[in-house]
């Protein structure tokens, strides 16, 4: 009866003797390895960790030394380091620990494109120049020119005393101001004064803010397909690179394989490069195959 | 290329070096301890616990069997690469600001912050590399400056020389046996640095070394005669600056200062790692990606990739593209590969 009152608690019988089931490694014929593993969590349940990755042989020439060094992590198989709690020769913070990167220490980061060749610095500021041109035109600020209601003018302040000075005149000011400089040149006095991100570079310039990400949608975009299996990033980046700035170039891939899926999307910075580029490449003749190229539509469109 | 983020400090990195074959790279932060890392997948090693303040330099000699570190806490620490463990401390006065291997393994130097009536000091050893732990604590020579404090060094290839980089923008060529000054290029006379030099390499082979500046300019020195070849000039103050094997070009890292760092945007805030092609003088292409200044650079021995260190705690260690080797950015003008 004792024993009995002992394992009045179901989930605590658990506790008492926990045995984990043996670490299994499984690998498709596609390449694709299963790793499963099991652990305790802090309250002493178990937890399945399901790993899916593809691993890929890469042969690497490196001198004696280096060699060497590559062993020092490694004196302990990693599948049971965390159960004897020693391992190989780290030391310091990292003492004991499995070998092999540790999430909480390193990470990936996303794919930079590092392009050497001249870099023109008047280019980017031209480009956002343009970008802001189209920009509201039903509406503009009586003050400031600017793409809002005169109410909501966020030099209100500031210009309404140059407005009425100006209202004699009939001929507006030669260039609309647009933004700080506009306003400096003016002699506004605002110099020093925080301005918020989203309003910087003018009440006319569009969206919410800096964004750190540039939307998809933006960039003029073509879509590639029937392309080569073998074809790169990179090789779709040389094959339009030609036409213009790409701004990215990516092929399609299986999410587990990594195989490519025979398309991919080419960004230009320019719609005008994109649109030759798509005349010229339509059935243009790549590694057997002919390729085709339309534009790309915006996700929501392609569903509906 | 998909750069590899190291997120082992707490606090800004001030100097990260590659080990001599590049698959160890050692990162010293503010945040006391000096991490090592495997390049080729960042799995961090070890680190090195033991100093109580920001260790400012580290230095690794050409086997990979001792590092050498100055921090904040008055001491240069001599540690054994493969186990962490401390060898050997050698305590100042004031802080030491920065560290140095020579060529061949057999000096040391380390530079001690002027402060509190003490001279701003080089002070350079002889290392005993079978000894480990029984090194001497009298230095070989100590030079004591006058005038501007040093903030960097570098030995000469042939170890003969010591060459300084100093607050007010002074380069100066310093004697190991005599302790005298041989040539400077100085402010005071109008050339080189106008600001204070923050970083110091060698290239590959030594005949010639870069210096990065606060004066927003990058230059490159003789190390001979210490004459001016090359000035690469940026609109922000330069904090590193590193010379690529293989390829001829630099890489300069900086930004503004961290006090301004919170009313920049990151974009207007230059944050960014650009090459400079060495001969022509002209920016090539940049990698962006820190959220800070970034205060150090190196580059991998064999020229094959490049890692940088920033003010936001992070390392970001790049493998080139098959693309960096095979640019032309000048079409043929440029010579074929380097050796």
């Amino acid at each position: 009866m004792a024993s009995y009152q002992k394992h009045t608690d179901w989930a605590a019988d658990e506790d008492a003797e926990p045995e984990l089931p043996p670490d299994t490694e499984t690998t498709t014929p596609d390449g694709i390895t299963t790793i499963i593993t099991w652990k305790l969590d802090e309250k002493g349940r178990k937890v399945k960790h399901t790993r899916r990755v593809r691993r890929k042989m890469v042969t690497q020439v490196v001198s004696h030394a280096a060699a060497e060094r590559k062993k020092w992590p490694k004196r302990v198989s990693r599948f049971v380091s965390h159960r004897i709690g020693a391992d190989g020769n780290r030391f310091g913070d990292d003492k004991g620990r499995p070998s092999g990167p540790d999430r909480k220490t390193t990470i990936i980061g996303e794919n930079i494109h590092l392009k050497i060749g001249p870099v023109s610095k008047a280019e980017p500021v031209e480009q956002e120049q343009t970008a802001k041109v189209p920009v509201g035109k039903a509406v503009v600020c009586r003050l400031c020119k600017g793409a809002h209601f005169t109410a909501k003018c966020p030099y209100k302040d500031q210009l309404a005393a140059l407005e009425n000075l100006e209202l004699g005149d009939e001929e507006p000011a030669p260039a609309a101001p647009s933004g700080m400089s506009g306003l400096g040149a003016r002699g506004a006095g605002t110099t020093g004064k925080y301005v918020p991100p989203s309003q910087r570079g003018g009440p006319g310039a569009a969206g919410g803010g800096e964004s750190m990400y540039r939307n998809r949608d933006d960039l003029p975009t073509l879509r590639v397909t029937s392309l080569s299996l073998d074809a790169e990033d990179d090789d779709l980046r040389a094959l339009f690179e030609p036409f213009g700035r790409v701004a990215r170039a990516n092929v399609v891939r299986d999410r587990e394989t990594r195989v490519s899926k025979g398309f991919g999307f080419v960004s230009f910075d320019n719609k005008a490069n994109a649109e030759t580029a798509l005349n010229r490449m339509d059935g243009f003749g790549y590694d057997s195959l002919i390729i085709s190229v339309s534009w790309s539509q915006p996700r929501e469109q392609r569903q509906g | 290329m998909k750069p590899i983020i190291l997120q082992g400090h707490e606090r800004a990195l001030t100097q990260i070096v590659y080990n001599a074959e590049g698959d160890l790279l050692f990162s010293a932060s503010k945040d006391n301890i000096i991490n090592v890392w495997f390049t080729s997948n960042g799995e961090r090693l070890g680190t090195y616990n033991g100093h109580n303040g920001s260790v400012w330099s580290v230095a690794c000699d050409s086997q990979t069997k001792y590092l050498l570190s100055g921090a904040a806490d008055n001491t240069m620490k001599l540690w054994e690469v493969s186990t962490g463990k401390c060898l050997k401390t050698w305590e100042y006065r004031t802080a030491v600001k920065r560290v140095a291997y020579s060529a061949d393994d057999d000096l040391i130097l380390s530079i001690t912050e002027q402060r509190q009536g003490q001279p701003s000091v080089i002070r350079i050893y002889r290392i005993d590399r079978e000894a480990g732990s029984s090194q001497s604590d009298t230095p070989l020579k100590e030079i004591i400056l006058t005038g501007s404090k040093a903030t960097v060094a570098v030995f000469s290839p042939l170890s003969d020389f010591v060459i300084t980089g100093h607050e007010n923008g002074k380069v100066a060529k310093y004697d190991i046996k005599t302790g005298e000054e041989v040539k400077s290029v100085s402010p005071e006379d109008g050339e080189g640095h106008r600001a204070e030099i923050t970083d110091m390499q060698l290239s590959p082979d030594g005949t010639y070394l870069i210096t990065s500046s606060k004066d927003k300019t990058a230059r490159i020195f003789d190390s001979l005669n210490i004459e001016e070849m090359k000035v690469y000039v940026t609109e922000t103050p330069l904090n590193s600056a590193c010379i690529t094997p293989v390829r001829p070009y630099v890489i300069l890292g900086g930004g503004q200062d961290a006090m301004s760092v919170t009313t920049t945007s990151q974009r207007a805030g230059k944050f960014e790692s650009r090459f400079w092609h060495k001969i022509f003088e002209e920016e090539v292409g940049r990698v962006r990606g820190h959220f800070g200044p970034i205060n150090t650079l190196s580059v991998h021995p064999g020229g094959k990739g490049y890692a940088s260190g920033s003010e936001d705690g992070f390392v970001r260690v790049h493998w080139f593209d098959d693309s960096y080797f095979k640019s032309r950015p000048f079409g043929d003008l440029e010579p074929d590969l380097e050796i």
